[in-house]
C-alpha cells in the first residue's frame, strides 16, 4: 500500500515535471504541426518566409482593409489617385507609363515599380530605398505633391469619419476610439495588402517543380541568364556566351534588394547623373547615380524599365547591356560589354517572359 | 519500474535545464575584421589605390564568408564554436573599414589560437538559401543560383589601367567551391576571462590578395584574367590562394 501510493504519487510528479518539459512541448509542436499540415491545401510559395514585423503580423482584416485602402482614391487630396492608379493588378501592380502621374496630371519622378512579391523584400524600398520597409513606405504617396498631393491630418479626418473605413482601423488595430487611428495605421493596413501579394506560379516556377518544361528558346535563354556556362559540363551549354543578369537578378525575386549603377548615365564626374538615386538618400557621393535592383517576376508586363522608364521593351534593356553600359566610376564592375548575338538576346527574352504569372495578375485583376 | 521512471525524470530533467550553462565561468570576446590596402585602412569606393603594374585601382567591394569561427582550447578540449557562418562585407565608404562581432558567454579559460574555414563550410554550401530565413547571410543573395552554390570571396574593383584618370575597367571575382575551401589557423595564446573582454583583431589585406609582390600579380591588363565568376575559378586560384594566406591576428 505504502508503495503502492508511493508510486502513484510518483507517477503523478513525473506527468506533472513532464507537462512543463521541453518534450512535452515539442510533442504538441509535431502534432499541431501534422494537423495544420493535413488539414492545409494551400501550395506553399518555396521561399524563406516573409518576416512580418511584431508590430505589424498580418490579418484577414488587416488584409482586406489594406486591399480596399489600395485602390481607393480616398487617401488623396482631391479623391482622383489611389495606389492602384499607378500600380495595376493588369500590369503587374505598375502603371505602363515612364513616369508615374499623379494628382492633377503631375508628372512623377520615377518609373512605378512593381508590387509582385514585394513583401519578400525586407530592406528598403522605392528605387533609391529611402524607405526602410513597406509600412514607411506606404506613407510616402500619400503626401507627395507629384502623386496623391494631400496632407495626413486631412487624411486621417476623413478616414475616421468614413462609414467603414474608421470601425475598419480601430477593429484591425485594435483601437479604443477613432480618435487613436494615425497614418501608421493606414501605413501598416496598406503593408498588409502588399504582403499579400505573392507569384510563385509562372512558367518559370511550374518548371521549377516539374510541371512544365522551357521550350529551347527559354531553356537557352534560361542558361544565358544564369551564367550555365560557367558551370555546366554539357558541351552545349558550356558554349553559351554569360549575360551577368544573375548576379543582381538572383531568384527566386530575382533581384539581391542592393543598390548599383548599371551604366545607363554617362558621368565623368559622380555628380553629373541626371538623377543622384541612392545618393540622395544617403549623402554618400559614391552612391550617386545608383538605384535598387527591381525583381523581374513579371517583368514582361511591367514595361517601362529603369527607374526613369526610359527603355520601352524588354530587348532594349537586353540591348543595353549586352553594349556594357556607359562610364561612371562606380557603374558595377558586373556591367560589361556580354558579346551577345541577336539569337542570345532574343532567346535571354524569351525566358524573361516565363517568369509572367498569369495566376497571379488574374487574381488581383478580377478583384478590382 | 520507479527505477526506470527516475531514469527517464533524470534524462528529462538534464536534457532541458539551461541553467547548468549559466554557472560556467565565461566572458566575451569581440572579433574585429579588418579590411586593409597594402597595409592601410581599406576605404572602399572613394579611395585610390596602386597596383604593382603602375596603374590604379578603386575598391568597390570586398567581402568574404567565415565557417565554423572557433577557439581552440589549451587543454585539448572540443574547440569553442563563436559562429558557424558570418558574412564579412565592405561596400560602403561611409562605413569603416571594421567588421566587429561580439560573443558573448564564452568559457573562461586559456585558448591556444583561433580558427576558421574561409568560405561557406561544405555542409552549408550544400544547403539552399530558402532553407534559411530571409535575413540571414546565407540568403543574402550571395550565391550563383544555377546550383545554390555560395560566392565564398568577393573582389570587385575599378581599374585605371591606362593612367589617364577614368576607373573604367572593371575587375570582379567571385570565387567559391568546396574544392577551395580552406581553414585559416592562428596559434596564439588567447585568455578569456570570467566577466572581461578579448578583443581579437583580424586583418585581411586586399593588395596583399591580389600581388604577392611588385613583379608578381594579377594581371588586369589581360582580359580573360579580369571576371571570374563560377566555371572559371582557376583564373582566380592565386588570388584565392594569397586570401587565405594573408590573413593576420592580433589579440587585446
Amino acid at each position: 500500500m505504502y508503495n503502492s501510493l508511493i508510486f502513484s504519487e510518483f507517477v503523478f510528479l513525473q506527468i506533472h515535471v513532464f507537462i512543463n518539459t521541453c518534450i512535452y512541448k515539442f510533442i504538441i509542436l509535431l502534432i499541431l504541426a501534422s494537423f495544420t499540415l493535413a488539414c492545409s491545401n494551400t501550395p506553399t510559395p518555396p521561399y524563406a518566409a516573409i518576416l512580418y514585423p511584431d508590430d505589424n503580423p498580418s490579418t484577414e482584416q488587416g488584409v482586406e482593409l489594406g486591399s480596399r485602402l489600395f485602390s481607393d482614391p480616398i487617401l488623396s487630396a482631391d479623391s482622383t489617385i489611389s495606389c492602384q492608379s499607378c500600380h495595376l493588378p493588369e500590369l503587374a501592380f505598375t502603371d505602363g507609363k515612364t513616369l508615374s502621374v499623379g494628382i492633377n496630371g503631375r508628372i512623377g519622378r520615377r518609373n512605378s515599380p512593381s508590387l509582385t512579391n514585394i513583401g519578400y523584400l525586407f530592406r528598403t524600398m522605392f528605387w533609391d530605398g529611402r524607405a526602410d520597409n513597406l509600412e514607411a513606405q506606404a506613407l510616402h504617396p500619400v503626401a507627395d505633391p507629384n502623386e496623391m498631393g494631400g496632407d495626413w491630418p486631412t487624411i486621417i479626418t476623413r478616414l475616421r469619419h468614413h462609414d467603414y473605413y474608421g470601425e475598419a482601423l480601430k477593429d484591425a488595430f485594435g483601437l479604443s476610439s477613432l480618435r487613436e487611428i494615425n497614418p501608421d495605421h493606414v501605413g501598416k493596413a496598406l503593408a498588409q495588402f502588399q504582403r499579400s501579394l505573392i507569384s510563385f506560379n509562372s512558367k518559370y516556377d511550374l518548371v521549377l517543380r516539374g510541371e512544365a518544361v522551357f521550350t529551347d528558346s527559354e531553356a537557352r535563354g534560361f542558361n544565358i541568364f544564369m551564367d550555365e556556362a560557367d558551370f555546366s559540363e554539357d558541351p552545349e551549354i558550356k558554349a553559351l556566351p554569360v549575360s551577368e543578369c544573375a548576379h543582381c537578378h538572383i531568384p527566386p525575386h530575382f533581384t539581391n534588394q542592393q543598390f548599383f549603377n548599371n551604366g545607363l548615365d554617362e558621368a565623368p564626374n559622380l555628380t553629373e547623373f541626371p538623377d543622384l538615386g541612392r545618393g540622395t538618400v544617403t549623402g554618400n557621393l559614391y552612391h550617386n547615380g545608383l538605384f535598387r535592383t527591381p525583381g523581374l517576376r513579371n517583368v514582361e508586363l511591367t514595361a517601362p524599365y529603369m527607374h526613369d522608364g526610359r527603355f520601352e521593351t524588354l530587348e532594349e534593356v537586353v540591348d543595353h547591356y549586352n553594349k556594357g553600359g556607359h562610364y561612371a566610376e562606380n557603374r558595377s564592375a558586373n556591367v560589361r560589354p556580354l558579346g551577345l548575338s541577336d539569337r542570345d538576346k532574343t532567346d535571354l527574352v524569351t525566358f524573361l517572359r516565363t517568369l509572367t504569372d498569369t495566376v497571379f495578375v488574374n487574381q488581383y485583376t478580377s478583384a478590382k | 519500474m520507479l527505477l526506470c521512471a527516475a531514469l527517464t525524470s533524470a534524462f528529462i530533467f538534464t536534457a532541458c535545464d539551461d541553467d547548468e550553462d549559466a554557472a560556467v565561468p565565461s566572458g566575451d570576446v569581440t572579433v574585429n575584421f579588418n579590411a586593409l590596402y597594402d597595409g592601410a585602412n581599406l576605404t572602399v569606393q572613394s579611395d585610390v589605390y596602386d597596383y604593382p603594374d603602375g596603374s590604379e585601382l578603386k575598391v568597390q567591394l570586398f567581402q568574404y564568408y567565415v565557417s565554423d569561427l572557433e577557439l581552440i582550447p589549451a587543454n585539448g578540449g572540443d574547440a569553442v564554436q563563436l559562429s558557424d557562418i558570418l558574412l564579412v562585407r565592405y561596400n560602403n565608404a561611409q562605413e569603416d573599414n571594421v567588421d566587429s562581432y561580439e560573443f558573448n558567454e564564452i568559457p573562461a579559460g586559456e585558448y591556444t589560437g583561433i580558427r576558421y574555414g574561409l568560405g561557406v563550410s561544405p555542409d552549408l554550401n550544400s544547403m539552399d538559401p530558402n532553407e534559411f530565413d530571409a535575413d540571414f547571410v546565407l540568403n543574402d543573395a550571395e550565391f550563383w543560383p544555377g546550383n545554390a552554390r555560395y560566392v565564398f570571396a568577393k573582389i570587385e574593383a575599378t581599374v585605371d589601367l591606362e593612367n589617364d584618370g577614368t576607373f573604367d575597367t572593371g575587375v570582379s571575382y567571385h570565387m567559391g567551391s568546396n574544392d577551395i575551401y580552406s581553414t585559416v589557423t592562428f596559434n596564439a595564446p588567447i585568455t578569456v576571462s570570467e566577466n572581461g573582454n578579448t578583443t581579437l583583431d583580424i586583418m585581411a589585406d586586399v593588395q596583399k590578395a591580389l600581388a604577392a609582390s611588385d613583379t608578381d600579380f594579377h594581371d588586369f591588363s589581360d582580359e580573360s584574367q579580369r571576371i571570374v565568376h563560377g566555371g572559371n575559378q582557376a583564373v582566380a586560384a592565386d588570388i584565392w590562394e594569397r586570401l587565405g594566406a594573408q590573413f593576420t591576428l592580433s589579440v587585446r
